[in-house]
């Protein structure tokens, strides 16, 4: 059973979550709830069984595939819920994204579990036994995990414990498991079930003893095949779980979320899981939205825009929260919902390992960019950039930060420009025959003529300097075809 | 024992007058200009707030900042412009090195969000140039902003209007500007922490776009105070 055509042996982990089903509901329920017996129901064989139930319901005596009503006469007081296969996905999901930080090669079973190909990555880990406990200790936190090991995928399904191993077993006890599993676990057909029976075959082992060509003879494609796969002669094709080009995820709390405090919590589990994804994506997001929805009404959202890019979730629930302060939200929330699908490649070195920090007043600005904007709205920020142009107010304006693409025409104007550009020019009076702008100005040098605009409508205009009896000094024009004085701009 | 500690604690305190004697040296950074370095003993001190009380804006109230921004805009640290109170134009300001892309412009709705805006940049390490709003900052906001600045140890400057200057302020550094006559400002200390207010300069200033080959100093008035005519005496001999 050795596999000589590979260079390094495949090490495959099975992941099996028996109370998947239950525990992708637990989220939804209310904290009170949880404590008392509960049991997932699904329709089998025209009636309603008991899929899985929790500690509490087995000490009643409830055991899957019991019908409903017995159930209940045995504990009246079992909470039952439906299945919810969306719940089980959504939630296997999340555990494949788990799984991803671990190896690469990671396969979604539909029957709740996941195939990892871990030889490939234990030096990574320092070996097995502590790649396999830090696996546990990350799925313990979510889910009841338990495994099997083999060397192909399916030889592991089929050695799959009823807890969590975290020694890998010698090749010689694989074998020895392997060859005393029953053959009612590799197939669920009757009628092969029947055939085994009559030959005396019990175990995978009396089965795999047998000459190839007999066992073709007798037993179908599909069974070979799986011969075939658990000698490890025919490759695994499955498709390879790879993360979602965008990220969704959703809390939905039945019971409402009526303060914003109480928000926090579940908008933080949000962000944790975003930033799970973007780890194994090896990303950072640009930008994250938030949508929260009532029971009965419009659903409010929100959006933060970042001006560098993150990965980190205590820096995007601080901006979410200062952004929340503003927000005006409904009564009571039942569903909240983060949402992104803007992402950068994580910079090469930031892997907290900036020795020196360098990186460090870039990094603050951008985080406090963010908190403003956070916190003031965008509006608030701007920029002043330069633009190809000649008058003024063009050649600078003001645009949000990070846009910025200052490519201007500097340094042609011979003549003291100012620092201040007043946004809308304000006329100026004439008063015998002297300008009057709060107080009489006069003239100290000019005049410079720009022209701009004359493709739609032409501005001529002299551009003088003036100053007050107080020193201070001010950029005025004449606009050539009304003859009317204003004041642009203030020397500072 | 403890009463030396106590005693060696006050001694190590900035704001304790030891006569004659050597004053530790505070944190500042180069005000660009050599005789205002001299005025206010090496450069604008960093770790507090400096307000600038201009008589009139465009006077050149900005202009004496010019050559700090350019440094800090270089460096790649942002200069955030908390409501200024006209739109910088930006020719000249790219004219004068400064770059651009490190300039941040907020604008505030109310005296909070004012408050809050300025204690965040000057806590992140940005160069805060704020304008007040109509209605003054009150006492307690500006000793809130001196803390931060005590934290952080950064410059940050607080335009104010000249009326602000019957009002008590927490900050370490006051300066009244004067115009006395065109690119030529008048600066006065009204109040400087260690030193008696009363100093005043007049310096010119650099033209942000053509570049003012030699800069004068002239010290119209030496200060009464006795202990003070020693620096002005010293900068006097260097320039």
């Amino acid at each position: 059973m050795t596999t000589s055509n590979h260079q390094t042996k495949d090490i495959w982990l099975y992941l099996h979550f028996p109370l998947l089903p239950l525990e992708a509901l637990l989220p939804q329920l209310a904290p009170e709830q949880k404590q008392k017996p509960i049991a997932v129901i699904d329709l089998q064989k025209n009636t309603q069984r008991v899929l899985c139930c929790n500690s509490q319901a087995s000490a009643w005596g409830i055991e899957p595939s019991l019908s409903v009503s017995t159930a209940l006469a045995l504990c009246p007081e079992l909470v039952a819920l439906p299945r919810q296969i969306e719940a089980e996905q959504d939630c296997l999901q999340q555990l494949a994204l788990l799984a991803y930080r671990f190896t690469p090669v990671v396969i979604l079973h539909d029957a709740c579990g996941l195939w990892l190909e871990i030889a490939a990555c234990h030096q990574l880990f320092k070996g097995y036994d502590s790649l396999l406990e830090k696996l546990e200790s990350q799925l313990q936190q979510q889910i009841t995990a338990v495994n099997g090991i083999g060397p192909n995928p399916l030889a592991a399904q089929l050695l799959c414990q009823s807890d969590f191993q975290v020694a890998l077993p010698s090749d010689s006890e694989i074998q020895h498991r392997l060859a005393t599993t029953e053959l009612s676990q590799l197939t669920t057909s009757r009628k092969q079930q029947q055939s085994f029976k009559q030959l005396g075959l019990r175990t995978i082992g009396d089965l795999l003893a047998l000459p190839r060509t007999e066992l073709s003879r007798r037993f179908d494609a599909q069974l070979m095949a799986s011969i075939a796969q658990l000698n490890s002669e025919k490759p695994f094709n499955a498709p390879l779980f790879q993360p979602a080009n965008s990220f969704r995820d959703l809390i939905q709390n039945p019971q409402g979320i009526f303060n914003k405090e109480s928000l926090l919590f579940p908008m933080k589990t949000l962000l944790q899981r975003l930033c799970n994804y973007l780890m194994a994506k090896q990303c950072h997001c640009r930008e994250i939205e938030w949508h929260f929805e009532p029971l009965i009404g419009e659903s409010r959202q929100m959006h933060i825009q970042l001006s560098g890019s993150q990965n980190s979730w205590s820096n995007l629930l601080l901006l979410s929260r200062l952004q929340l302060d503003q927000l005006e939200l409904p009564g009571s929330i039942e569903q909240i919902i983060l949402l992104t699908d803007q992402f950068v490649d994580m910079p090469m070195g930031m892997c907290n390992l900036d020795l020196f920090g360098d990186n460090n007043s870039a990094q603050q600005s951008c985080e406090l960019i963010d908190s403003l904007n956070a916190r003031l709205g965008i509006d608030a920020l701007s920029q002043p950039i330069l633009n190809q142009d000649y008058l003024p107010e063009q050649a600078s304006t003001l645009a949000t930060p990070g846009k910025h693409s200052s490519t201007g025409i500097n340094g042609k104007s011979k003549a003291p420009q100012p620092l201040w550009l007043l946004t809308n020019p304000a006329p100026v009076h004439l008063r015998n025959k002297k300008l009057y702008w709060h107080q009489p100005l006069s003239i100290i040098s000019g005049p410079e003529r720009l022209c701009g605009n004359w493709w739609q409508s032409e501005q001529q205009r002299d551009y003088y300097l003036a100053c007050d009896s107080n020193g201070a000094r001010y950029w005025l024009f004449r606009e050539t075809s009304s003859q009317r004085w204003f004041v642009h701009g203030l020397f500072s | 024992m403890a009463n030396t500690e106590t005693i060696s604690n006050l001694l190590t305190r900035q704001d304790t007058w030891r006569g004659r004697s050597q004053r530790r040296s505070r944190p500042v950074v180069s005000t660009g200009y050599s005789s205002l370095n001299l005025l206010l003993q090496g450069g604008w001190p960093t770790a507090t707030v400096t307000e600038l009380l201009p008589r009139q804006f465009g006077i050149g109230e900005l202009s004496l900042l010019l050559p700090l921004l350019k440094d800090h805009s270089n460096n790649g640290r942002l200069c955030l412009w908390l409501d200024p109170p006209y739109q910088p134009y930006a020719p000249t300001l790219s004219a004068a090195g400064i770059a651009l892309e490190q300039l941040l412009i907020v604008r505030s709705k109310s005296p909070r969000e004012w408050l809050w805006a300025a204690e965040q940049s000057i806590r992140s390490g940005a160069l805060l140039l704020a304008w007040a709003r109509q209605q003054a900052p009150r006492y307690t906001d500006l000793r809130k902003l001196q803390l931060a600045a005590a934290d952080s140890s950064n410059a940050a400057f607080l335009f104010s209007t000249i009326s602000a200057l019957s009002a008590p302020s927490p900050v370490a550094l006051r300066l009244e500007l004067e115009s006395l006559q065109v690119n030529k400002l008048l600066l006065t200390v009204r109040k400087m922490r260690g030193v008696a207010p009363g100093a005043q300069l007049q310096l010119p200033l650099i033209e942000p776009a053509a570049e003012v080959g030699a800069e004068r100093t002239h010290l119209a008035q030496l200060p009464t105070d006795r202990h003070h005519s020693y620096d002005y005496d010293a900068g006097r001999q260097l320039s």
